[in-house]
């Protein structure tokens, strides 16, 4: 009896963390703590580059948001270029998943109790940073941000953010997006939907990401006489500079954003408006988001380059899947970074502070591409695998 | 009391389930046009075969009044092992998903050695597992996303398995397989050695060892069978979705845990049916794919299917009740 007392406590205990909405984060906080130790133990042959000459003295940290896609991969990649190109030290980490805030502030403070000479940072999310920051200037460890700022960040911790105009990358999406999707719009009776798919709305990236495209989007529609209303997820509803009036509006733009992470749950939320048989355009925000977009289309077979009779996907980064379906035709562009170059310029610019230089922010661009310019001399490099 | 008349087929947990499903589907396609739509069953489809296989599997152990919780994190980790051989390695992709189903087996023959033979509280030992497969699935991947061969590359045959595509129509192929396995494993419950003794461990463990069964062994065996299962849940994961993300998986193993108990698994025990489980799977399917159609944002999803599972495991504490009663 005892033990089936027990067991039902804990079946409920069970149901009760899924109630709560966080079944997977709850399991994630658990399960976390030894695994960050085996990640870095995989990830420190390939991302750690020891030096022998004498000045290589310099010993930086580096935090990344994740493992998880290919787009880390690359800026790793320049990470450790620069650390051999300069003879320093460089070592770096990253949560599991882009969504393990938690354990990201974590890896940085035990970096920050370390006292390197300087770090590295993609903050998951933009005020969880913010005490390990100030810990970090009370330390006297200079902190570059790169890939995502930390715009709330204690005056003089982050001496330098080097990333891409997010909101700008967003804007990009959206010009090419609605240049493709004008003569439809302009041409239809009845109200139109675009979509648009974020992993998260936490991280800085990725919300000027989603919220530069519904900006530039409505931009652009508003110049042409037509009425936006942007509906969806109330982060981004909210942060919308017009949100429109949704039984008025002749474009309707959606936003999803799913609970976690994933792959399955973006292809969840991404098939639901891909359904709507008034979508014209989608827009993934990152990686994941995008290739959500593709999943979801293996069964919908909706997308394509044809504006009116396909619905037309605009994606975000590289990686196998996204350049595959561009060079079929299946999503219609894509807007990459430059990881490789932002992870060597962040390596560039602590060393830059090590030796006493004065450095400010970098703004890197984010580049459209689609089919006809995937080759091209100064798209393909950006274009990683 | 009016319970009494209304036969007792009618009340059994399968039935009740059934007439939920088809009241979910009613409900949705109520509510969203967009939902009636022969691509929205390919959906819901395609999202259910990992759940479906990984709640078969769970079943055994929830049966013996255990849990698996290793099976989420396992499905993930047993997928970038067997796409890391195909994508870098060049291995054949039969060859690569023997060594996910091998690796899948191994983990839950741990699983069964550290409960059965070791004694350790079930909930305990596959939580261990549970972070170690989530470790080991980020090293064997070197902690990077892998996509298992897309359609139209070399090695993507095993796409058909799950979706066949004929012309322009395609066929939700993978329900034939998950319903024959379903079928075939409510047999092995019910009228074999293993599953039989499966229940009896669950419902008296003392009793069962006292009758001479090798308590041990087929405690083993059913955390086996949940590994094996999760492993073959692994590559319909695969198969359907274009990525697997290091780090991720955990939470998965809720979804099949929830969708066995809501098709009948007793939460203490003891009692369970697997045609139960393999619909109860569908109700939580139906919610995951059917909920973003009616403009239900993700958070508020996941309440909805917590309070759903709420409502089962009551269900089956009032049946218990009455039971004991009588």
């Amino acid at each position: 009896m005892k033990k089936k007392v027990l067991s039902t406590i804990l079946s409920a205990a069970m149901v009760a963390t899924l109630l709560v909405g966080c079944g997977g984060q709850a399991a994630s906080t658990t399960t976390s703590e030894p695994a960050p130790a085996k990640t870095e133990e995989a990830a420190a042959p390939a991302a750690s580059t020891e030096t022998t000459e004498a000045g290589g003295e310099l010993n930086f940290k580096i935090v990344v948001k994740s493992f998880q896609s290919s787009y880390w991969q690359a800026a790793v990649t320049g990470v450790n270029q620069a650390a051999e190109e300069l003879g320093v030290k460089v070592e770096c980490n990253g949560p599991n998943a882009e969504s393990d805030i938690a354990d990201q502030v974590n890896m940085l403070t035990n970096y920050i109790n370390g006292s390197p000479d300087g770090i590295g940072l993609a903050a998951c999310d933009q005020s969880a940073c913010l005490d390990a920051l100030q810990m970090a200037k009370d330390a006297g460890i200079p902190v570059v941000c790169f890939d995502s700022g930390c715009p709330d960040a204690p005056e003089g911790s982050v001496l330098s953010t080097i990333a891409t105009d997010n909101y700008g990358a967003g804007a990009t999406a959206a010009d090419n997006l609605y240049a493709a999707l004008k003569d439809s719009i302009a041409s239809a009776s009845a109200p139109v939907r675009i979509g648009e798919v974020n992993q998260e709305s936490t991280s800085e990236s990725i919300t000027q990401r989603g919220l530069g495209f519904i900006d530039r989007f409505t931009e652009l529609a508003t110049a042409d006489g037509k009425k936006v209303a942007v509906v969806g997820n109330e982060f981004y509803v909210n942060g919308a500079k017009d949100k429109g009036d949704e039984a008025s509006a002749d474009i309707i733009i959606e936003v999803a954003v799913p609970a976690q992470t994933t792959v399955e749950l973006c292809a969840t939320e991404a098939s639901a408006i891909m359904n709507k048989s008034d979508v014209l355009g989608i827009f993934g925000s990152n990686q994941v988001a995008a290739e959500g977009i593709l999943s979801a289309n293996e069964n919908l077979g909706k997308l394509g380059t044809e504006a009116g009779t396909t619905i037309l996907a605009a994606g975000f980064d590289a990686g196998t899947v996204i350049k595959q379906a561009i060079k079929d035709g299946k999503m219609f562009g894509a807007v990459t970074q430059s990881p490789l170059a932002m992870g060597k310029t962040t390596v560039q610019t602590l060393y830059k502070i090590a030796n006493g230089e004065t450095v400010s922010d970098i703004a890197t661009d984010g580049y459209w591409y689609d089919n006809s310019n995937m080759d091209a001399a100064d798209i393909a490099p950006n274009l990683y695998d | 009391m009016g319970n009494r008349k209304i036969p007792a087929k009618l009340l059994k947990q399968e039935v009740i389930v059934f007439i939920v499903v088809i009241a979910l589907l009613g409900f949705f396609c109520v509510a969203s046009p967009d939902f009636r739509k022969y691509t929205t069953i390919l959906t819901i489809m395609d999202y259910s075969y990992y759940i479906v296989l990984m709640a078969i599997g769970v079943s055994f152990p929830l049966i013996t009044g255990g849990v698996d919780l290793s099976i989420g994190t396992g499905l993930v980790c047993y997928s970038l092992a067997g796409g890391y051989l195909i994508v870098h390695k060049g291995w054949p992709t039969g060859a690569a998903m023997v060594v996910s189903l091998l690796f899948g087996i191994i983990i839950g023959l741990i699983n069964g050695i550290l409960i059965g033979v070791m004694g350790l509280p079930p909930f305990l030992a596959t939580l261990c597992t549970c972070m170690i497969t989530r470790g080991l699935g980020s090293i064997c991947s070197n902690n990077f996303g892998i996509s298992w061969p897309t359609t139209g590359q070399p090695g993507s045959w095993f796409r058909s398995i799950f979706k066949l595509t004929i012309g322009d129509t395609k066929i939700p192929l993978g329900f034939v397989w998950v319903l024959l396995l379903a079928i075939l494993m409510h047999f092995v419950l019910n009228h074999t050695k293993i599953g039989r003794y499966t229940i009896a461990i669950g419902s008296n463990k003392e009793a069962a060892i006292l009758s001479g069964i090798n308590v041990k062994f087929y405690h083993i065996m059913a955390y086996v069978i949940s590994g094996f299962f999760a492993a073959l849940a692994s590559i319909a994961y695969s198969a359907v979705f274009a990525t697997v993300l290091p780090g991720t998986g955990a939470g998965f193993e809720l979804e099949a845990i929830g969708g066995a108990i809501i098709g009948g698994v007793s939460a203490t025990g003891g009692a369970g049916s697997i045609i139960g489980t393999l619909i109860g799977v569908f109700v939580i399917c139906l919610l995951k794919t059917g909920l973003p159609f009616i403009g239900l944002q993700a958070n508020w999803q996941q309440i909805v299917t917590g309070v759903v599972l709420i409502g089962s495991v009551m269900v089956d504490i009032i049946k218990k009740r009455k039971e004991s009663r009588k």
